[in-house]
Formats: structure tokens, sequence, C-alpha cells
């Protein structure tokens, strides 16, 4: 084997792991392996730029995809009972859960877990629906329910445990509102208000939003 | 999103509780029906039906999870098995979308391209063109983010043919490019 064979050889190597490298999924044994290429060999920090645009593309073509109609989960649930074996019937529904939970206290903090969760999330509907209704409101809404002015359109679901006041936060510092919710699945409507509308713009600031996993679980692209 | 959350979801769906798996489906419903729908050439009713079969198998078997893995990663692994045998079906069936889709898709000549769309628009139609197998390898390590090993259990193949599809899945990309007027310097 040459020396410039073994030199080739661990090129391809190295850009064989660029693509987890730039999504930070490489183990930590691949990961100093490639950034001590990298050191060494600076010209190929230019590859990442293309991994990088090769992963912002995808990720915009897979947004565009939409999601589920918002029967999907009805669908689901109605034909589950002739998907399961009969013996799995107990604790369906959440005030079973609730109910099987006082009647077996033993099982412990899994079930408060499960029990504060349910609460969470309903104090968070709550919460956001009081920004819902105050933000109807505003200025944005036409009398039909379509928005106006130099905005665009996101759905969102936020984190389980994101607090009303987090999630208010946020859409003051993205200057937007909630104008529908919830709807399957947990997700709100909520409107950007933007003056680059492009799609590029768009796609960057839904990112901009996805990023925010304190707050924020997904962010997929709204219909204006 | 958290790992120990779907951990505790699929744990309570095990025992039927259905409760847990609209958790399990709401947190990753979406991800399985655009990862279902770029394998089955853009059909949605058909992408949506194969989702909801993904989730009564994650309800008939979430006992049999073993925890060696993720839980996205074991339901992507699903997806990916219903995706295919779906797609077998329909080239038994003699109907083969990817094909027509290409075929819809060769219109413009390259500098038609490059004046209706910018780069952006050209590497999306370009990922658009890469083969089932490549589109796969793609969206799972760009849009799902998926560790090497990841990919390897939802693929079912070893991880050096991960490493090695992705690779020649980016080359065929530079070759559609190039085709299409981008010659972006690599390979």
């Amino acid at each position: 084997m040459s020396e410039q064979t073994a030199e080739e050889m661990e090129r391809e190597e190295i850009e064989m792991l660029l693509p987890w490298y730039a999504t930070g999924r490489l183990d930590r044994v691949d990961m100093a392996k490639v950034e001590s290429y990298l050191d060494r060999h600076p010209q190929l920090r230019s590859q990442l730029d293309l991994v990088r645009a090769e992963q912002e593309q995808t990720v915009a073509s897979n947004e565009a995809l939409g999601a589920p109609s918002a029967g999907a989960i009805d669908r689901l649930m109605a034909s589950l009972p002739a998907a399961r074996p009969g013996r799995w019937r107990a604790g369906t529904r959440l005030f079973a859960a609730v109910a099987d939970f006082f009647a077996t206290p033993t099982a412990g903090a899994v079930r408060w877990a499960a029990v504060a969760a349910a609460a969470l999330v309903a104090v968070q509907a709550a919460a956001i629906a009081t920004l819902l209704v105050s933000d109807r409101g505003g200025t944005y809404q036409t009398a039909s329910g379509q928005q106006t002015g130099d905005g665009v359109s996101a759905l969102i679901i936020f984190a389980d445990d994101a607090t009303a006041e987090a999630i208010s936060r946020l859409l003051a510092e993205f200057d937007a509102n909630i104008v529908d919710g919830p709807k399957p699945g947990g997700l709100y409507k909520i409107r950007l208000r933007m003056e680059d509308r492009s799609q590029a713009a768009q796609v960057a600031l839904r990112r901009r939003l996805a990023e925010r996993r304190d707050v924020v679980r997904a962010v997929l692209s709204g219909r204006d | 999103m958290s790992k120990d959350d779907d951990a505790e979801l699929l744990r309570r769906t095990a025992v039927g509780d259905e409760t847990a798996l609209r958790g399990l489906f709401a947190r990753h419903q979406t991800r399985v029906f655009r990862f279902v729908l770029r394998r089955l050439a853009g059909n949605a009713a058909v992408a949506e039906e194969v989702t909801n079969e993904v989730f009564l198998e994650v309800w008939r078997n979430a006992g049999k999870f073993a925890g060696a893995s993720a839980v996205a990663t074991w339901i992507l692994s699903i997806a990916h098995h219903r995706a295919v045998s779906r797609l077998r079906k329909r080239r038994e069936e003699s109907w083969d979308e990817d094909a027509a889709a290409a075929l819809q898709d060769a219109g413009d000549n390259p500098e038609v391209a490059v004046q209706k769309a910018d780069k952006g628009a050209i590497l999306r139609r370009c990922l658009d063109k890469l083969s089932a197998e490549h589109k796969a390898i793609v969206d799972l390590v760009y849009y799902h983010e998926l560790s090497i090993s990841e990919a390897s259990e939802v693929l079912q193949i070893p991880e050096n043919t991960v490493k090695t599809r992705m690779f020649y899945a980016r080359k065929r990309l530079s070759d559609l490019l190039k085709a299409a007027g981008v010659d972006r310097g690599w390979p």
C-alpha cells in the first residue's frame, strides 16, 4: 500500500464521518478522529459547509411534508380493540389510571409522576388558552379567522414542562401570537411577524424556534 | 423530547394504557409520517395508513421492546419495515411511483432550473431525485439525526454499510447538482 493510498483512505474515512460530525452524533472516538484530521487538514472544513447545506435542505424538504391529518389519532384508537389480545383492557383512560393509582398506592413514584405530568399538561393547556383568548383581541385577526399583516403562520408543539410564563416570553421574543389550538397532538397555530417572508427566512425562523428546546418540542410550517 | 419519557410511555403502553399510546403517537407521529411519506414517493393517504399500522405494531409489541436502543429508533425501524413491505407490494402490482415522479420531474434543462430556483431549491430538488435507498439514509441522518448505530438498527444493515451508503448518497447528490448546473467542487 503506497503512502498516497493510505492518505486517500484516511481522507475518505473522515469524509464518510462528516455528516455525523455535523449533526453531533459521532461517538467520542470518531469525533476526536475527525477533529484531529480537520486540525491537520483545515481545507476539509469547507466540506462541512456542504454537509450543513444538505442538512438544512433535507430538514426543509421534510418539514414541507406537513403532518398526518387531524383525525389520525382517532382512527388509530378506534382500531385498537381489534388489534390487542383481549387481556389488556385495564387503565385505558386517564380517570381509570387515576383511580388505579389510588387503588394501588404501593406502585409508588412512577404513578405520582404520571398523575403530576397529566396535571401539568392540563395546567399548561389552560394557561395557553389564556394567551390565546387575549391574542384574539389583537390586531392580527380578521373576522373570518384569517390573519393579515406582514407575518407567517407556523404550527408548534410546546415542551410538556414549558410554563405559561416561558411560552409568553418566547412569543414576545419572536413577536408571535397564538391564534388557534390546541389541535390534535397538542399543536398550536402561531402567527409570527416578519418582514422578509421568503422561504429561506421562514425556514431559518422555524429552526431558531425549534432550537428553543426548553419551551418548544416541535415546529411545523403553517398554511397562510 | 426525553428518552426517559418515551421509555415510560412505552412501558405503560405495554400494560394496555391507551393514554400512553396516545402520548407516543403525539410525540412521534409526524416523524414517522414524514419518514414513511418520503419512502412512498409522496402518497399522503397511504403514508397515513402505514403510520397507523406502525403504531398498532407498537401497541401489540410494546412488551417485546428490549430497551437496547432508544424508543424513537425502535419505532422508526418498524416504520422502515412497514414502508419497505408496502413498496414491495406496490412493485408486485407493477406500480412504481418513484419512476413516475422521476419522469414527471425531467422537464427542465439545467439552465432553466437555475433561473427558476435558488441554490437551496435546486438542492432540495436533487435530494428528492435520490434513489429510495439514498433518500432514506439522508433523511435518517440529517432530519432524524440518528447516529451510525441507530441508522444501522433502523435499516437493518451493518454500520460500515451505513457510512458507505451515506457517502455514495452524497456523491450522487453532487452528480445530480452538477447536471443541474451547480458544481460544488466535491468529490
